[in-house]
């Protein structure tokens, strides 16, 4: 545990970086690889360590920081939409309404979305929970941090490792 | 790497980037549209999916901005470079920051307003960081081979 104290401090950063609007939009898609890249940064630090990092060192960093990413934004993403009963879905469903009737697709394709949206957003609107839009969260979230934290860790290994020594990659 | 590894990292990065066309192959098959809840979500995980920064094309938009679609795409044309010539030399890590010394510039010029918001600009110096981006990936995904094999 203590191990991945770093991975904890970053993956926490991550998970509420990835649902504040502001700064998701000013850091798109490099918030999990580059939380992946300070974790194992911190880390270095912290053990006060001048080997490189190994591979599977730095793999296992960036998939820990994408799990407690993961957890975290999960759990504050569920709760807001819990407390405030409002979310993505909600705000943008007359948009999403509009985009699916302008899509080529046969009527009954369209409604058959459009009513699994509708019960998200009823459920969203009386209850603040909807089954699906947690499993949904919970599964992309597991998923995609997972694998953008590997990531992040693969390459953040090399970037520190050539800052250490100035190593050339090898193919 | 061995050419089955190459070809399993390429066809994971050809369904992602498929999946930001999902939109597109709406034309040929209507079901499509059931899974477009499920992966609007996934890649609003790793987009802000502003709408003024999205692709347009025929009756819909990319899932993700210019620019991400710029990297993603950037990473699967060089997985494809990569499937048929492996690169040999080594790659020092400077060369990662040049690629994206042109995207960080971009981000930096519009944000300060000195010009506009370009959708051409973000996907083409997203391309840049993503094709040579994924050297790198790939040189980890080696590294941690030959380290487990040893």
């Amino acid at each position: 545990m203590k191990k991945y104290l770093s991975s904890l401090i970053c993956g926490f950063g991550a998970g509420v970086l990835q649902i504040v609007p502001l700064l998701r939009s000013f850091s798109c898609c490099f918030i999990l690889p580059f939380a992946a890249f300070i974790s194992l940064l911190l880390n270095q630090r912290a053990t006060k360590s001048k080997a490189k990092i190994t591979t599977k060192d730095a793999l296992l960093f960036g998939i820990v920081t994408g799990l407690y990413a993961a957890l975290f934004g999960s759990f504050l993403e569920i709760f807001i939409t819990f407390i405030t009963k409002q979310n993505d879905i909600i705000s943008t469903f007359p948009e999403l309404q509009q985009m699916i009737n302008n899509f080529p697709v046969s009527p009954e394709i369209k409604n058959e979305v459009l009513n699994l949206f509708q019960r998200v957003r009823e459920d969203i609107l009386a209850n603040g929970f909807s089954v699906l839009y947690t499993f949904s969260v919970l599964v992309n979230n597991f998923i995609v941090n997972t694998i953008f934290g590997a990531v992040g860790g693969l390459i953040g290994a090399q970037i520190i490792n050539s800052r250490m020594n100035n190593t050339k990659n090898e193919f | 790497m061995r050419l089955q590894y190459r070809l399993i990292i390429f066809i994971i990065l050809l369904i992602w980037c498929a999946g930001i066309f999902l939109e597109w192959f709406l034309n040929f098959e209507d079901h499509l549209l059931l899974g477009l809840p499920f992966l609007q979500k996934t890649y609003s995980l790793v987009c802000h999916q502003e709408k003024a920064k999205l692709l347009f094309f025929d009756h819909g938009e990319t899932l993700t901005c210019a620019r991400c679609t710029g990297i993603y795409l950037g990473l699967l044309f060089t997985s494809i470079i990569v499937l048929f010539s492996i690169p040999k030399k080594e790659l020092h890590i400077k060369f990662l920051f040049i690629a994206a010394a042109p995207m960080i510039s971009d981000v930096i010029l519009y944000s300060l307003n000195i010009y506009h918001y370009s959708k051409m600009i973000a996907l083409t110096t997203g391309f840049l960081l993503g094709s040579v981006g994924f050297l790198y990936l790939y040189a980890g995904l080696n590294n941690l081979i030959r380290e487990l094999k040893s």
